[in-house]
């Protein structure tokens, strides 16, 4: 893994409490320690956005949705590779977000070595 | 009224019966004392105890004083005060069953009349739930998607060459947490559904009102809507029957989140619970959407009135006549700069109150 990679943060941005707690426990076992926020704006508020190496984020949020966060986020030119993850997306809404530059669209429950997978090869790109 | 059986009731019509024979003898007045026991027979016995007692006070009634006051050279005069007597205790015998017949058929009416509100509320819970099932089956797959993530996490720390037991367990017991979180929700669900007869007991609004929140936050969330409440703790509670006090809040949550689907800018649905005067609660419901139709505000509680696409017109109107059973109110008012507010308000010390 490279250095580079291990110095960003992951970021878990779902208004689910036992998703993030599932989420950050899950990037525990290959020794990723990430942070979670509740909203889309506790995330933005933060300015984290700019030591983030990889996005997870649920896409149905009050307030700001995951995809209007990407929005705001590259209108910021703040361009994270995004990992989605929502209960049931369309394959409309996959589009737009993969379109807007997400890297991945999970449907939950969902295959946890394909996530990791996808946030190892975020970190390290 | 107590329910007698039949043993007391004709106990009832013999023991008046011949308490009003004792009586009538020293004061000699007969026709009085017999009627008084015809009339308390048959009040509180029925029509046979009724009868059985004009029978007893009739035979009484000729036998001990009839002829005492009336020598046989008065026949007719007699007869006809025999005749008399008869026919004003059978008549107060007729008039005791009737009442008691218009009060049973009245009851009747009431209780089918409950019963088919009670089957009225009991659809529209079910049409409102049938609506929200993408919702509701999302916020029973949340917390088991976090089950299935928290139980492979769990299989990782334990299948490593070191197994960390204390992640593991760590794991597990969120793997617990997520479970018990998704079996609380489908319990909400059932309870939801179930029918039964309106129940009356001590109710806490403010749970209601999480309750509701936690079945429609995904509703809300799915329309980008922020869900706040101002509760006021500590409120006395309410008496009344829990599921339709949470049809109410569910009718109003729902209208609140329909009235804001389309409108642009701020989206939020705010729930608010506080003490009154005259030991009343209120409780507000407001919205930023569309607003109340203008000039039909005072319709929107009518029945079949509706301006949802698929709407049925019944869910202000149960509503209403839910709150009005509890003893309450409910009305609306446009809320300020945008939308709408329900208010209902909720007795704390209820009144016998059918």
């Amino acid at each position: 893994m490279a250095t580079e990679g291990n110095t960003k943060l992951v970021a878990i941005v779902d208004d689910d409490d036992l998703m993030r707690g599932a989420l950050q426990g899950l990037l525990k076992t290959i020794g990723l320690s990430a942070r979670t926020f509740a909203s889309a704006e506790e995330f933005l508020d933060s300015g984290d956005q700019h030591q983030t190496g990889c996005l997870i984020a649920d896409i149905r949020m009050p307030g700001i949705s995951g995809l209007d966060l990407q929005a705001k986020l590259n209108a910021e030119r703040c361009r994270i590779p995004t990992i989605f993850i929502t209960a049931h997306g369309d394959e409309k809404m996959r589009m737009q977000a993969l379109r807007a530059g997400a890297v991945e669209f999970l449907t939950k429950p969902f295959d946890d070595n394909a996530l990791l997978g996808i946030v190892r090869a975020a970190l390290e790109s | 009224m107590k329910v007698l059986s039949n043993l007391q009731r004709y106990g009832l019509a013999l023991i008046s019966s011949g308490l009003a024979l004792v009586l009538a003898w020293p004061i000699d007045a007969p026709s009085s004392c017999f009627l008084l026991a015809v009339t308390v027979s048959s009040l509180f016995g029925g029509l046979g105890p009724g009868l059985l007692s004009v029978a007893l006070s009739a035979l009484s009634f000729e036998y001990f004083f009839l002829w005492r006051t009336f020598p046989p050279t008065h026949e007719t005069a007699g007869f006809l005060r025999f005749l008399v007597f008869v026919i004003a205790t059978l008549l107060i015998t007729a008039l005791m069953e009737i009442k008691r017949r218009v009060e049973e058929s009245r009851t009747r009416a009431q209780e089918a009349l409950r019963l088919a509100q009670s089957d009225l509320a009991h659809v529209n819970r079910v049409t409102t739930m049938g609506e929200l099932t993408a919702s509701l089956a999302h916020e029973v797959n949340q917390p088991i998607a976090a089950a299935v993530t928290d139980a492979n996490t769990c299989l990782r720390w334990l299948t490593r060459d070191q197994p960390d037991l204390e992640e593991a367990r760590e794991a597990a017991s969120r793997t617990v947490k997520d479970a018990t979180r998704a079996a609380e929700i489908v319990s909400r669900i059932r309870l939801t559904f179930t029918k039964s007869t309106p129940q009356r007991e001590l109710v806490d609004v403010n749970e209601i009102i999480r309750e509701m929140i936690v079945l429609l936050r995904n509703e809300a969330s799915r329309c980008s809507i922020s869900v706040r409440t101002e509760l006021v703790p500590h409120l006395p509670r309410v008496i009344g029957d829990r599921v339709q006090l949470q049809q109410v809040m569910m009718n109003l949550m729902i209208n609140a989140i329909d009235a804001m689907k389309n409108v642009e800018g701020t989206r939020e649905l705010v729930i608010k619970s506080q003490r009154a005067e005259d030991e009343q609660l209120v409780l507000a419901v407001s919205d930023t959407g569309v607003g109340l139709p203008p000039q039909q505000a005072d319709q929107i509680f009518n029945a079949f009135f509706t301006t949802k696409r698929h709407g049925t017109g019944m869910g202000l109107r149960i509503s209403r006549s839910i709150v009005e059973s509890h003893g309450g109110r409910l009305w609306a008012a446009e809320n300020s700069p945008r939308g709408a507010s329900f208010y209902l308000t909720l007795p704390t010390k209820l009144e016998a109150h059918e």
